[in-house]
């Protein structure tokens, strides 16, 4: 008969944490058209964009590109991500029992939110990286003025998306929900946030809003960094709530099966 | 000691009682069936002493350990086998054996596990693309993966054709062999008569027998029934003799007989005696599924024979 004390203690090593990375790597690369529009849709954006008015100026001399452009086209890597993509994932694994299976074995269920967050993380970097090298290599557009607070306000709105994204993660009950209340918020948040069209050319309210919510706040927060403006605390104190607010919201609710 | 104890398990959801009061106790390296009707509770007991779902009375130990309080020890040395559970369903079968023998210290070789289970052939295949059975298949090797001292197999072999299925059995064979005790949950009568040593029926949240299946069927007092021809004249008080023998009556020019015990021997060894010669002899023993309707009362679902 076995004993107790032969049973080796402790959770699972870093191997399992690394094979399961690459695992939820390799579902999220399978999932081609998952990767269609936070990967494409930038691009997109950026080329169409570009033809139209590669040159144009705001009033005070400031590049349209670089102050309403690039950071569009950044915000809606992150937020494609973060509201669409990593969710619909974890609300699959939970509705298919994936997460359920795991919970038999040594890895915790928790781990695969973990990967799931890595592997996100590293989309947005990918799509950010091919989005501002796109932007430079064909629009002539330089580095961000202020190179430390762009990193710093992209990361923001990146942990601000994956925060909404959880409140879906969350509260949707199957996978077709998720990615619906998904779609649904990111284009609400983008058209609020200038994603078709300047925000001036909304109603004064909504425009400010908008401005304060995830998207506005994050195009606002880049482009100001990008041309070298001071930060508009507004927007950082819009991304900050909307990153507790979700958390709570989250915490609250999410279930693992 | 046993290699599982539950003990007094007892959980509700809401008004449905799923388990009443079930006591286990698994012996180390047997093989162990938990056989029920569908709502019996069979897959609330087993998700308990996995450490699935916390009873709300009653105590669960597993090679000694608490599922709750060393879970990661638990989960070290307990495979489980899962109904409807799904898997990443992008990643090849290959792919997922490996994943899963990551999480574990100790672990079978994920070649050789595929192999056993019969997927060599589909090993670069993605789960989506699986047929049910072949799913099933996987999600057995995975219960598999960390060598694991004992293993759950809930409905093990739902989907599966009647081949793969002997496959799956002599898979589960070779598993007491090597000395795992296996916890089996099934409703196929043939399954668990062919594979468990004891039997625990349940019905409606509770125990009602543990024993062997032959066990079972004695417990369940149902008559054997004997059927011949006699060549000539025949006297049937020659058999309301016998012992064993509960009734002899004609039907069809046939005789019929019904008793328990050794029937058969018995019928024959005094039918000799009589010089009486038989012809067309049959003989029906009771299996384990009219002992499970016995002994759970109402007759069964149907659909999930």
């Amino acid at each position: 008969m076995t004993t107790t004390e032969d049973v080796p203690a402790g959770g699972p090593g870093p191997r399992a944490w690394a094979s399961l990375t690459v695992a939820e790597a390799k579902m999220v690369a399978r999932d081609t058209a998952g990767l269609v529009v936070p990967l494409g849709l930038p691009l997109l954006i950026l080329v169409m964009h570009g033809l139209s008015f590669g040159h144009a100026t705001t009033a005070d001399g400031v590049s349209l590109f670089e102050r309403y452009v690039i950071p569009l086209a950044l915000t809606i890597v992150v937020a494609m991500v973060g509201i669409v993509n990593m969710p619909s994932f974890l609300v699959h694994y939970r509705r298919a029992k994936v997460l359920r299976r795991l919970a038999v074995t040594p890895a915790h269920p928790s781990m695969i939110l973990g990967a799931q967050l890595f592997v996100g993380l590293v989309q947005c970097v990918l799509g950010v990286a091919i989005g501002v090298t796109v932007a430079m290599l064909f629009f002539d557009v330089g580095a961000p003025q202020r190179t430390g607070t762009a990193v710093a306000v992209l990361g923001l709105a990146t942990l601000t998306m994956f925060a909404v994204g959880m409140i879906v993660a969350a509260l949707a009950p199957s996978t077709n929900a998720a990615v619906a209340t998904g779609l649904v918020m990111f284009f609400a948040f983008g058209a609020l946030g200038g994603m078709f069209g300047p925000a001036e050319s909304l109603p004064a309210p909504l425009a400010a809003t908008g401005e304060m919510l995830p998207f506005g706040a994050a195009v606002q927060a880049i482009g100001a960094a990008w041309v070298g403006a001071d930060q508009d605390p507004a927007h950082l104190i819009g991304m900050g709530a909307a990153v507790l607010v979700s958390g709570a919201i989250a915490v609250r609710w999410f279930r693992w099966d | 000691m046993g290699a599982i104890e539950a003990r007094g398990l007892k959980k509700r959801y809401g008004d449905t009682v799923a388990a009443a009061d079930v006591s286990l106790d698994v012996g180390s390296g047997e093989i162990y069936g938990v056989l029920g009707r569908n709502g019996a509770g069979k897959t609330t007991v087993v998700e308990m002493i996995a450490g699935l779902r916390r009873p709300d009375a009653g105590s669960v130990r597993v090679l000694g350990l608490d599922p709750w309080q060393d879970r990661s020890r638990v989960r070290q040395v307990l495979g489980v086998q899962l109904q409807e559970a799904a898997l990443h369903g992008a990643l090849t079968v290959g792919e997922l054996v490996r994943l899963h023998r990551t999480f574990y210290r100790d672990g079978a070789d994920p070649a050789e596990l595929i192999e056993r289970v019969g997927l060599t052939g589909q090993r670069g295949t993605r789960f989506d693309k699986l047929s049910g059975g072949q799913r099933q298949r996987v999600s057995v090797a995975l219960a598999l993966a960390g060598r694991p001292r004992a293993v759950i197999l809930d409905e093990l072999s739902t989907g599966l054709d009647p081949e793969a299925r002997r496959g799956m059995w002599a898979m589960v064979e070779r598993l007491r062999d090597d000395g795992v005790t296996v916890v089996l949950v099934s409703h196929l009568m043939e399954e668990v008569e062919r594979l468990c040593d004891r039997v625990a029926l349940i019905d409606a949240g509770r125990v009602v027998a543990v024993d062997t299946p032959s066990g079972l069927v004695r417990r369940a007092g149902l008559d054997q029934v004997m059927r011949f021809r006699a060549a000539g004249p025949f006297d049937p008080a020659v058999l309301e003799r016998v012992d064993v023998v509960h009734s002899v009556r004609t039907a069809d020019e046939r005789v019929v007989v019904t008793g328990t015990g050794d029937l058969l021997q018995a019928v024959s060894t005094a039918l000799v005696r009589a010089d009486v010669t038989v012809l067309d002899t049959s003989f029906q023993q009771a299996g384990l599924e009219d002992a499970f309707l016995a002994l759970t009362g109402d007759p069964f679902d149907g659909e999930e024979r």
